[in-house]
């Protein structure tokens, strides 16, 4: 039966509205599915093959949830009826035997079987898979997101606190070995809480406490624990059966161990300790060196930091005061607490103002401190020691050190000391003045102390303003020594009148470079000095004037040369007894001594290498070398003990091969690594040099040719 | 041969069973085409075992023979159409070429030939020895790509550095990165880019005593490309044995002396305590009288280190004798601190002051190697100036040098103006000190006469290769003993130099052999064939270059002739027949039939 066209365009929409349901769901199921997987690998850790189960289930219950393949044509064409009113209600008709339709029926169905095909295909299949796809890809979106997060928590764990200490190594275990627990209990300052581990490999505090707990699946009549291939600790057994074993051992030091089951010795495991670490400290104010100058307040403010990784038990500063100078120095020591609680926390930072004054601490003294911190383990760490001092005013008032030696420019300095008794003085009658009196008074001083600056700047050759009580009022000079007359054949006032000079170029170079540095600090301070008097701030100026004394002070002491007298008086030299004593008792001492080397483990270490590199080659160890190899093997203990880390690989190799017969070149390797980290760097050794033989006819021609330079 | 006529026979056999079979077939129909069918099939089947061989004639010139040599490109030979020849080990692929074991003989009996076609990286030095006179024509292959020079020295004492330079020859697209394994560490690297030529220099201080084999190796990613064996001997010497006389002990003689005491070297200090009174001190040696300078005294050792005062303080006899001990090569140290020469023999060295700036520290270079010094905290003035036949050891670091050295006789002078170097042991500079004074030492001490030398061509003497080993020896009256392995060699001497002997061997195994000179045991690296190929084929590329460039263009009118030349019919031929008639066959009975 030749199906009409009706038929088929509903059959068509048939098959689309299932195989595009079908998709949907298809879709969804995927959807659900790949989010189900994504939070369950991710928070409970579960597989990812999950999915290839879930997705099936979820697949097979929508399906059944709504059986999309039974759609039959019937419901076909009451949707398209319901969907399509140009069909008249009618699409039924197609789908009847036409044989048992009536005239009307008929009729009508061929009014539809012409409307039909103009008919647009109904979206609703599609909009439900374009629904689908959006499922999906919110899906995605979804479990990209948990994916993410899980990153981000990773970060967090990545912090130190929180990481598990012992990374995962994958160790061989003794197949007689069941089940097995180390619990690591850490030293109480530690303030940490005890852990278990199914792993040998242990890395533990300084002074945990480590308890082995070992299961066998035999019953074994020795278990023994060797530490470092020297310390052999015999187990009792927990159980008659012989199968439970205990160990508790507290450890202090790195090293390796391993276990001997019944006389079968396991790997060799690592034992790292972690140690603790002294409380650091950082001293952020005041600077190493500090002065305090008159006018400054006599205190400063202490910043320091400490850390610690188990937590700071106590800290204090340790002051020392030294006062008086000379050989009436006296010192004196205090304890200066901080004041605070420290609770055992990691990090403190701390503060304290300290009033130098109620330390009794008078100008001229010094301060030197440093800080004391202790840990919870009873570790104590010190700082550096920084210094405080006080200038003393009166010690640069006095004339002790212009009376003796060499006095390059005293007139100067008595000039810094007179402005300062000067702007003293002046505060000192402040409040009976009356204002313009001060004002005037001041600019005067301000006026003495720019006159000061430049006498002082000649030093430094400064260009301008180097003429005092007035400027150097540009080279118009010239044209007015025109009246003076002519000198005529003076070669040297010719060259004057147009040679433009500033000053002597000697004058420039007469300090050292250092000297003159600090010449320009003293003009700097004197700059400043000047200022505040010109503004009628002579309180203000002072410390700048002190500053400048210190300074001139020094320099002034730099600059001289002190030698004391001396009152001994030797005897005058006979030269004619000299050097004719007797020496016929005079011994000659002759000392023989023979460097007897105590250690032949270089040269061991060094032949080893060699020896490996044969059996690189293939050649088997010889009964001699057996020992070189157990005696290398010895000091790879020693340094594996120390440093198991880097060595326990390497002795586990070299044990292989010391036993072993198949070659390895992996071991070797891995070996002969090691031994080279073991031999430390050398220094070079003067080497006698070769000269070739020494042929006689070579030692001929080189004779001949001498003799003809003769 | 007996195989094929197995194979025809059992061919024949199994024709006629078929035929027997075809005949006493019922059905009849196609009868002849079937029997042909099967004729065809076994006669085919046959060929596939033995191949068909025919006879052509070519034009090829009759003076000239066509050579392959190992590298040679398949491709730029396929074409050519004349006969091919070869040599023994040469790996061609798809090449046909016949073999000549032995090329001089071929030519020697085929007189005709006058011209040679080299393809490939050419021949070696010896190889080409024999070619004198030919005309030749090279067509040289793409240069290799690999190590194509590397040199280091295979004999080093305990604590030198051990230096391996070279050049690598990329003609790759990739860049390549070539390290120095050894001792299952890579020690030092270098990158080469694309096509390019990069020459490399690595260093490193062997650690070992004996014998040891470094790798150099080339990588491309992860992929090895080549990988070079680099035999190193590492052996312990006869320390040298030192003399200090000093005017009056000081920190400079007390640190020096406990330094070579500690690291067991012979050494007798004399310092004066007053007029003819001494004290010495004899440190890992017995004990002798140096209260008289003499040559006697001085004979037993090879290195004196003196201060100028004292120097001036011997008496005559005694410098005379220091001077006679000097040219017969004993090593001389003098210590200055003055400008004034006071002796002839520190008067050999010009002085000069030059004023430093306070503070300042002496930073101290060793010209050689331009190794830089830490600083010492010394102001120092005192400089030495350079003449023509002088070599400087040591300078700071404008350039003024502080020690110089000079030839004497066989000997050699140094003059030292650094007074303190001492500073440096005190500041933990260990080593600083020791490569001072080791260079110092090393470079003025009696230089020790080998009782032998031993030389091995070529450079890397492979397995089953001819290797000459040469050696000099001290004494030239008696025939030597050469072995190795306990395989006794037979020395021959040199014609010119009568101390000069070599012999010739075909090693059997690679790694480390013993080559017995007289009593003295040394080892020797064979290397494997394969080994520094790069650099055998670049070296073999340059040589035959250059052979054809010095040969004189002598061009004989070529002739041309018809040579015979095999050639083989392709079994594919065979396979297809077979494989329709078996077909046909099939077919047949399949399908026609039914």
């Amino acid at each position: 039966m030749l199906k009409t066209e009706g038929q088929n365009w509903i059959r068509n929409l048939r098959i689309r509205w299932i195989s595009l349901n079908l998709i949907s769901t298809l879709v969804t199921a995927l959807a659900i599915s790949l989010v189900i997987t994504t939070i369950g690998s991710h928070l409970m850790l579960l597989p990812y093959w999950l999915f290839a189960i879930l997705f099936p289930i979820i697949l097979c219950t929508l399906l059944l949830n709504k059986p999309v393949w039974k759609t039959t044509d019937r419901d076909v064409s009451r949707y398209v009826n319901h969907q399509y009113p140009e069909l008249e209600e009618s699409a039924d008709l197609l789908l009847q035997n036409e044989a048992d339709l009536s005239m009307l029926q008929k009729l009508q169905r061929h009014k539809i079987e012409n409307i039909i095909p103009n008919l647009s295909k109904p979206k609703e299949p599609f909009k439900k898979l374009y629904m689908g796809l959006a499922v999906l890809a919110l899906a995605l979106i979804i479990s990209f997101g948990f994916s993410k997060i899980h990153l981000i928590k990773n970060i967090n764990a990545a912090d130190p606190a929180i990481k598990p200490i012992t990374p995962v190594i994958k160790e061989h275990i003794p197949p007689e070995i069941a089940d097995f627990t180390a619990t690591i209990t850490p030293p109480a300052y530690t303030g940490k809480t005890g852990r278990k581990q199914k792993q040998f490999t242990i890395s533990a505090e300084t002074g945990a406490q480590i308890n082995w707990k070992i299961e066998t699946n035999i019953g074994i009549k020795k278990l023994k624990l060797i530490f470092n291939d020297k310390e052999m600790v015999l187990l009792k057994p927990a159980n008659t059966a012989h199968t439970l074993w205990n160990h508790s051992k507290t450890i202090t030091k790195s090293g390796f161990y391993q276990l001997e089951l019944d006389g079968k010795k396991s790997d060799l495991y690592q034992i790292e300790v972690i140690p603790d670490l002294p409380v650091n400290i950082k001293i952020t104010q005041p600077k190493q060196h500090t002065t305090i100058d008159i006018g400054q307040p006599q205190k400063f403010n202490l910043n320091v930091s400490l850390t610690d990784d188990y937590g700071v038990h106590d800290a204090f500063i340790s002051a020392t005061m030294a006062s008086g100078k000379g050989e009436g120095v006296s010192f004196t020591e205090k304890k200066l607490s901080f004041n605070t609680s420290f609770d055992n926390r990691k990090n403190l930072s701390l503060h304290k103002l300290i009033d130098l004054k109620s330390l009794g601490m008078k100008p001229g003294d010094e301060l030197y401190f440093f800080i004391k911190a202790m840990d919870n383990h009873g570790q104590s760490s010190r700082s550096d020691v920084y210094f405080v001092s006080i200038v003393d005013t009166t010690e640069l008032m006095s004339l002790a050190g212009m009376t003796n030696g060499v006095n390059l420019v005293p007139e100067y300095f008595r000039s810094e000391r007179q402005i300062i008794i000067d702007t003293e003085k002046l505060l000192k009658e402040q409040s009976a003045l009356p204002v313009t009196t001060f004002k005037t008074r001041s600019n005067d001083l301000g006026i003495d102390q720019k006159l000061l600056r430049l006498r002082y700047g000649q030093f430094l050759g400064e260009e301008n303003e180097n003429e005092i009580g007035g400027d150097h009022d540009d080279h118009d000079e010239h044209a007015a020594h025109k009246g003076e007359g002519e000198k005529f054949g003076d070669v040297t006032a010719i060259m004057d009148k147009y040679a433009h000079k500033h000053d002597i170029a000697e004058d420039a170079t007469f300090f050292e470079p250092e000297m003159k540095a600090q010449l320009k600090a003293v003009l700097t301070e004197m700059w400043n000095a000047e200022l505040r008097l010109r503004t009628y701030k002579p309180q203000e100026a002072l410390p700048y004037e002190y500053k400048a004394l210190r300074l001139l002070k020094d320099l002034q002491q730099k600059s001289r040369a002190y030698v004391a007298k001396t009152t001994v008086k030797t005897a005058a030299l006979k030269p004619e007894k000299r050097l004719s004593g007797e020496l016929d008792k005079i011994m000659q001492p002759v000392q023989k001594l023979t460097f007897e080397q105590k250690e032949k483990r270089i040269a061991n270490l060094k032949t080893a290498l060699a020896l490996l590199e044969s059996r690189k080659t293939g050649k088997n160890f010889a009964e001699k070398d057996r020992y070189l190899l157990s005696e290398t093997e010895k000091y790879m203990i020693g340094a594996a003990a120390d440093n198991p880390n880097t060595y326990l690989n390497a002795l586990s190799s070299l044990r292989k091969l010391a036993t072993g017969n198949k070659l390895i070149v992996k071991d070797i390797d891995l070996v002969e690594k090691a031994i080279v980290n073991m031999i430390n760097v050398e220094g070079a050794k003067p080497q006698t040099q070769g000269a070739g033989t020494a042929s006689a006819l070579y030692q001929n021609y080189f004779n001949n040719l001498i003799k003809v330079n003769r | 041969m007996e195989f094929i006529y197995i194979a025809i026979i059992a061919g024949l056999l199994l024709l006629a069973f078929l035929l027997y079979k075809e005949l006493r077939r019922t059905n009849k129909a196609r009868i002849t085409w079937r029997i042909l069918a099967s004729i065809i099939a076994v006669g085919c089947f046959v060929l596939l075992i033995v191949p068909i061989k025919y006879e052509t004639n070519v034009q090829q010139n009759a003076d000239e023979i066509i050579l392959l040599t190992a590298g040679t490109n398949p491709d730029s030979v396929a074409k050519l159409k004349e006969k091919k020849y070869t040599l023994p080990f040469v790996d061609l692929k798809k090449v046909k070429a016949t073999t000549i074991n032995d090329l001089s003989y071929f030519l020697k009996s085929n007189p005709t030939i006058h011209k040679l076609k080299i393809y490939g990286y050419g021949l070696n030095a010896t190889e080409l020895k024999n070619l004198k006179g030919y005309q030749i024509g090279f067509h040289a292959s793409a240069k290799p790509t690999g190590i194509i020079a590397a040199n280091w020295l295979t004999r080093l004492k305990s604590s030198e550095t051990l230096i391996v330079q070279g050049t690598y020859q990329n003609m790759g697209n990739e860049t390549v990165k070539l390290l120095l394994k050894g001792f299952g560490k890579a020690v030092d690297s270098i990158t080469i880019g694309a096509k390019t030529n990069k020459s490399f220099s690595f260093k490193t201080s062997p650690k070992h005593i004996g014998n040891a084999v470094y790798e150099l190796i080339a990588l491309h990613k992860k992929d090895t490309l080549s990988k070079e064996p680099v035999p190193v001997q590492v052996g312990d010497q006869e320390p040298m044995k030192v003399l200090i006389l000093a005017s009056f002990p000081d920190f400079e003689y007390k640190f020096l002396k406990n330094w070579l005491y500690e690291n067991h070297y012979p050494l007798a200090f004399r310092s004066q305590i007053s007029k003819n009174k001494y004290a010495s001190d004899f440190l890992n040696m017995d004990s002798l009288n140096l209260n008289q300078i003499n040559t006697s005294s001085l004979k037993k050792f090879d290195m004196l280190i003196i201060d100028e005062d004292e120097l001036a303080a011997l008496n005559s006899n005694e410098r005379a004798s220091i001077d006679i001990m000097v040219k017969n090569g004993m090593g001389l140290l003098i210590r200055v601190a003055s400008t004034k020469p006071s002796t002839p023999l520190s008067a050999l060295f010009a002085r000069y002051e030059s004023p430093v700036l306070k503070g300042k520290t002496l930073n101290l270079m060793l010209t050689e190697n331009r190794f830089k010094f830490n600083p010492l905290p010394l102001e120092q003035t005192l400089f030495l100036k350079t003449n023509q036949n002088d070599l400087p050891l040591i300078t700071d670091a404008t350039g003024k040098t502080l020690v110089n050295s000079n030839i004497k006789g066989y000997g050699k002078v140094l003059i030292s103006t650094v007074s303190s170097t001492y500073n440096w042991l005190l500041s933990g500079k260990k080593t600083d000190y020791a490569t001072y004074w080791s260079k110092l030492l090393a470079n003025a001490a009696r230089k020790k006469n080998d009782s032998q030398s031993v030389n091995i061509l070529p450079q890397f003497p492979a397995v089953h290769q001819k290797t000459r080993i040469i050696a000099d020896l001290a004494a030239s009256e008696k025939l030597p003993i050469l072995k190795i392995d306990q395989v006794k060699l037979s020395p021959r001497q040199n014609m010119e130099l009568p101390f000069q002997w070599d012999a010739f061997y075909w090693p059997q195994k690679t790694g480390w052999v013993d080559l017995q000179v007289n009593q003295n045991i040394e080892p020797l690296y064979i290397y494997r064939k394969t080994d520094w190929q790069a650099l055998k084929n670049q070296q073999m590329l340059n040589d035959t270059q250059q052979f054809v460039k010095n040969s004189a263009n002598v061009n004989n009118k070529s002739q041309v002739n018809n040579v015979v030349i095999e050639e083989e019919i392709s079994i594919w031929w065979f396979f297809a027949g077979f494989l329709i008639s078996a077909a046909f066959l099939w077919y047949e009975s399949r399908i026609l039939a039914t």
